[in-house]
């Protein structure tokens, strides 16, 4: 029986995706849903659109927070498009970017006296161990064939942010600001350079490396073949000696922890500290880059740009139209249904 | 892919596009912004900000108020802010403590702007920070619970155990144990400044274990005011005075905020240009916060016993004067010492009288 | 002193239990079709935001309730003619509706943030909620839909193992091929299941917003949605089993305040945790042996429970 696995479908999608016309049309046709729905509310699309493209492309303010927005939106969507490949879903990026944020900031309030050069690298280090713990956890039991892990990558989404919370309420507490839930402010050495004023930090060398790794890994190496006969038949593939268990693994892991890297950025470079709240929602919406994307990295790149900018909507729509962010979520939604609406397909 | 340049040529021509312009508009006196962490319909903080808020504006006749409510505190405040900025607001305020260090981010890249933030303690040239005295506010309340349960024993739903909230549980046993020796105030913690269905079955697990009186520190009493009317409970608010309108039976009374008095100063002073950022910190004799009316079931004796505890707060009574020992007997207050406005963010244990882990 | 800590418990745990049972019904017939909605908790939110807001304007929560219902099953739909008509992936399709619920309930719920609802009304039973050790409590004085619970898990069994209508449901689920072979229509069926599903995810978010707490705010049901996929398996795809799921977990978040009223001495937070915990320990502990009891069907989604 044939299994309908996630890489086999990211490459279906990616096979029109290379099509920039179809894409245009997509995000077109998604628009247009969204801006029936706009003005079935009584609000007015079109100054909704012109605000937002006037707000992120009209002034360099906009433009640097759309590249800060897209670091843990790239980092998210990697951590899904490469356990995709082995036929893995992970819905984790939410609690492996907590974790990752967590570790991190172990490093950061552990050496405070160290130099940048060194404590930064240690922390992006703990930041992947973290999320790759948490990815493991969920892929060890996948591989035992005992739970799945779409079900276990989503309960420990919720579970992570209460370990940072009983962290940040007890043994880390900040002792300037002890009447609010958050570690200690980071030393300069433990925060992430950002370059030219803005918020833009080099966490985008790190979204952007891991962008090129995974390209690598699966398009240029022995282990990318071996992964997507994984993730083709995997029954084919235990016969021909791929060891399954530990693919499943060692890929999970390295994807929950390219979302801890995420999460290291975040308190690194964003916070300062550690905290409730680091993340709106980053590792859902790499999900669905990830699948729009059709798990080619150009592709992650310019669907990570798109929704970006599709968030700006949503802050502009609360601004000017009075409007709750919440709803950008149709329009995200939108754009995937139409997605996964295009072809049927015809398999057994 | 094989023309992604189309993409970018697209996005670039609708930028030009709509980069035309301008909408004309009148001048306003002032334009200020304000972000709210939730909803003002809560009957709870966020309402009490837009009340004062409100105030101000009826109080400045051409001045412009533009709104974000559920903003989170995240990164993304900062650009809501920024986005308010250029939409030519001059003063902002950044409602919730978690927005803080965002909004000073962005007050140190606009130096024309200026902030006032509650809650918090960051003060910096064109920045200020602004709250009530919650804290000793409490006692007379706690007053009035200690003299109308019947079963001694009251429940307290916090959202998150930050100082603030236990220094605020605390002053409440402080004042219902002055006057109730036996009193316990029981409280539960939700891990949530605003988490409905925590918060109901906070309440119920409370009143589930034999409490009469509800109360809480969370962003709106709503739900567990309404817990407590249902199952014929009393409740005291806090955070707003209108959530009486929640309880015509049960209510007691409650503490809310009453910010438009300050806030219009702010407003006003930004206007002139005699912006002063400052630490602030006033009390119900101030203005900034007032207790709510008495519920109907609320004999006069004890309402005049609370608005005198009021009175002796006005004169400077402190709460908070030792020596007072925590729920495990450890002194933490010594005698001779009293804990200021400077303290009130210190508390991690939890008055003689009170259930509960404060760590 | 264990005697009104028991009771808490029960009593929380039928609160808070009865969405999850009927979420949880909903999604066992659906993936007994053979499709998994992971978009549940968008149907909740759908249902908590239309039935809270059907109440406000109309000042009666049974309408909002029926309302809600309708429109869970209207969502469910819409998933239905993703995954069904256009062979989509079902988890993409399954976030897809996630995000869509959430947008289009915090659309129809922003105008009723802070509206003070009745809600539904509760009904006491007379005989049994004057005994001693349950007078003073919520036991027996509970609102409709925490009555029809247990008896809307007996429909649902009955629907799926005594009808021929449930026959064809879970024929479907174990061999769409075999299925229309033998003359049914796989994807009738299908979209029937999915929508009844989604009445039962209507209905289980009304309760949240119109009975327990009386109010609506965006994202309210922080994650049941999610509990309830996972307490399918917990109760291999059997309604009645998923009773005892549902007031395992609603029993164990009630738990973690209960123990807190009572002043017990651990941090909040890991008491928090406990629920979510729980549940992975028990997928774990039964995972292995619940995958014979999938349908076959689903297989094809989750590589890995086959």
């Amino acid at each position: 029986m044939r299994v309908d696995s996630a890489a086999k479908s990211l490459r279906r999608v990616a096979v029109w995706s290379s099509r920039p016309l179809r894409y245009l049309l997509i995000i077109v046709l998604a628009l247009a849903i969204f801006s029936l729905i706009l003005l079935l509310v009584g609000k007015d699309p079109v100054k909704a659109y012109r605000d937002t493209f006037a707000y992120t492309f009209g002034n360099a303010y906009g433009l640097s927070e759309l590249l800060v927005r897209m670091i843990p939106l790239l980092l998210a969507a990697v951590a899904v498009a490469l356990p995709a490949r082995v036929g893995l879903i992970n819905v984790g990026g939410e609690g492996q970017l907590y974790m990752g944020a967590w570790l991190a900031s172990a490093g950061a309030l552990a050496f405070p006296a160290m130099p940048a050069w060194i404590l930064l690298p240690i922390m992006a280090v703990f930041g992947f161990i973290g999320g790759a713990v948490w990815a493991a956890i969920p892929g060890i039991l996948r591989a035992k064939k005992l739970v799945n892990e779409t079900i276990t990558t989503l309960l420990l989404n919720y579970v992570a942010p209460m370990i940072v919370s009983f962290f940040i309420f007890g043994p880390w507490r900040g002792v300037e600001s002890s009447s609010y839930p958050q570690s200690a402010a980071f030393t300069d050495s433990a925060r992430l350079p950002s370059f030219f004023n803005t918020r833009i930090h080099a966490g985008l060398i790190l979204a952007l490396a891991a962008l090129l790794l995974y390209w690598l890994l699966v398009e240029k190496t022995r282990w990318g073949v071996q992964m997507r006969a994984i993730g083709g038949n995997p029954d084919a593939a235990e016969r021909l000696g791929i060891p399954i268990v530990l693919f499943t693994v060692v890929v999970m892991a390295i994807g929950g922890g390219i979302a801890g890297i995420a999460g290291m950025g975040e308190v690194s470079a964003i916070q300062g500290r550690l905290r409730q709240g680091l993340s709106p929602g980053y590792g859902f919406t790499g999900f669905l880059i990830a699948w729009l994307a059709g798990a080619r990295p150009i592709g992650i790149f310019l669907m990570s740009l798109l929704f970006a900018v599709i968030t700006s909507v949503g802050d502009i729509l609360q601004i000017t139209q009075g409007l709750p962010y919440a709803v950008v979520n149709i329009l995200m939604a939108v754009i995937l249904f139409v997605v996964l609406g295009r072809r049927p397909v015809r398999r057994a | 892919m094989k023309n992604p340049n189309l993409i970018v040529v697209f996005l670039v021509l609708a930028a030009l596009v709509s980069l035309s312009p301008a909408y004309a508009q009148d001048k306003p006196a002032l334009i200020v912004g304000a972000i709210y962490i939730g909803s003002v319909n809560d009957y709870g903080y966020n309402r009490s900000m837009k009340d004062g808020l409100e105030e101000m504006k009826a109080n400045i006749p051409g001045l412009k108020l533009i709104e974000a409510e559920n903003v989170p505190e995240t990164a993304e405040c900062e650009r809501v802010m920024e986005n308010m900025i250029q939409q030519g607001a001059k003063l902002i305020f950044p409602t919730s403590f978690g927005h803080m260090d965002f909004a000073l981010n962005v007050a140190r890249r606009h130096r024309d702007v200026f902030f006032y933030h509650p809650g918090g303690y960051k003060v910096e040239q064109n920045f200020g920070n602004f709250y009530g005295k919650t804290q000793t506010a409490w006692f007379p309340i706690g007053i009035a619970a200690g003299r109308m349960t019947k079963t001694n024993k009251i429940g307290f739903v916090v959202g998150q155990p930050i100082g603030y909230a236990l220094g605020n549980v605390n002053a409440f046993q402080l004042g219902a144990r002055s006057v109730n020796p036996k009193v316990q105030t029981i409280v539960v913690v939700t891990n949530s400044w605003s988490d409905k269905a925590k918060e109901a079955a906070a309440a119920n697990a409370l009143l589930d274990q034999g409490c009469d009186i509800l109360t809480m520190h969370v962003d709106s009493p709503a739900v567990i005011i309404q817990a407590a009317e249902s199952r014929g409970a009393m409740s005291i608010g806090f955070q707003s005075i209108e959530s009486r309108r929640l309880a015509p039976k049960g209510w007691i009374t409650g503490l809310g905020f009453t910010w438009g008095k300050f806030m219009t100063e702010v407003a006003k002073s930004v206007i002139n240009g005699t912006f002063k950022p400052g630490f602030v910190r006033q009390g119900i004799d101030e203005g900034m916060m007032a207790v709510a009316p008495f519920g109907p079931s609320v004999p006069a004796d004890v309402q005049k016993q609370v608005l005198d505890a009021v009175d002796k707060l006005a004169k400077g009574f402190n709460p908070f004067t030792g020596p007072i020992k925590d729920n495990e007997g450890i002194v933490r207050i010594k005698e001779g010492e009293v804990w200021g406005n400077d303290k009130m963010g210190n508390f991690d244990w939890y008055a003689e009288g009170i259930v509960g882990k404060a760590k | 002193m264990i005697a009104t800590l028991l009771r808490g418990v029960l009593a929380g745990a039928i609160l808070s239990g009865t969405l999850l049972l009927y979420a949880t019904l909903g999604e066992v017939i659906t993936e007994r079709a053979g499709i998994v909605n992971l978009g549940l908790e968008g149907i909740l939110l759908i249902g908590a935001a239309v039935a809270f807001a059907v109440a406000s304007v109309t000042g009666s929560a049974y309408l909002g309730v029926l309302v809600a219902a309708v429109a869970g099953g209207i969502a469910a739909l819409i998933f239905g003619y993703l995954v069904v008509s256009r062979k989509a992936n079902q988890l993409a399709s399954g976030l897809a509706m996630m995000f869509f619920g959430t947008g289009v309930s915090a659309l129809v719920g922003k105008s009723y943030v802070g509206a003070v609802i009745e809600g539904l009304p509760k009904i006491r039973v007379p005989w049994l909620s004057s005994l001693p050790w349950v007078r003073g409590s919520t036991l027996f004085n509970w609102d409709i839909l925490v009555y029809l619970a247990i008896p809307m898990a007996a429909l649902a069994w009955w629907l799926l193992f005594r009808t021929r209508w449930g026959l064809g449901v879970r024929a479907v689920g174990e061999n769409p091929i075999a299925a229309f072979a033998s003359g049914r229509r796989p994807q009738l069926l299908q979209y029937q299941a999915l929508f009844v599903g989604g009445l039962f995810g209507g209905v289980a978010g009304a309760h949240l917003s119109v009975s327990l707490t009386r109010t609506w705010n965006e994202g309210m049901t922080a994650g049941r949605g999610f509990i309830a996929i996972a307490l399918v398996i917990f109760s291999k795809w059997h309604p009645l089993r998923a009773i005892a799921g549902a007031l395992v977990f609603g029993g164990a978040e009630a738990l973690q305040l209960q123990l807190q009223a009572r002043g017990t001495q651990v941090s909040p937070f890991l008491l928090d945790m406990f629920p979510y915990l729980l549940t992975l320990a028990v997928l774990l502990a039964w995972g292995g042996a619940r995958r014979s009891a999938a349908p076959a069907g689903l297989g094809r989604t989750f590589v890995g429970i086959e």
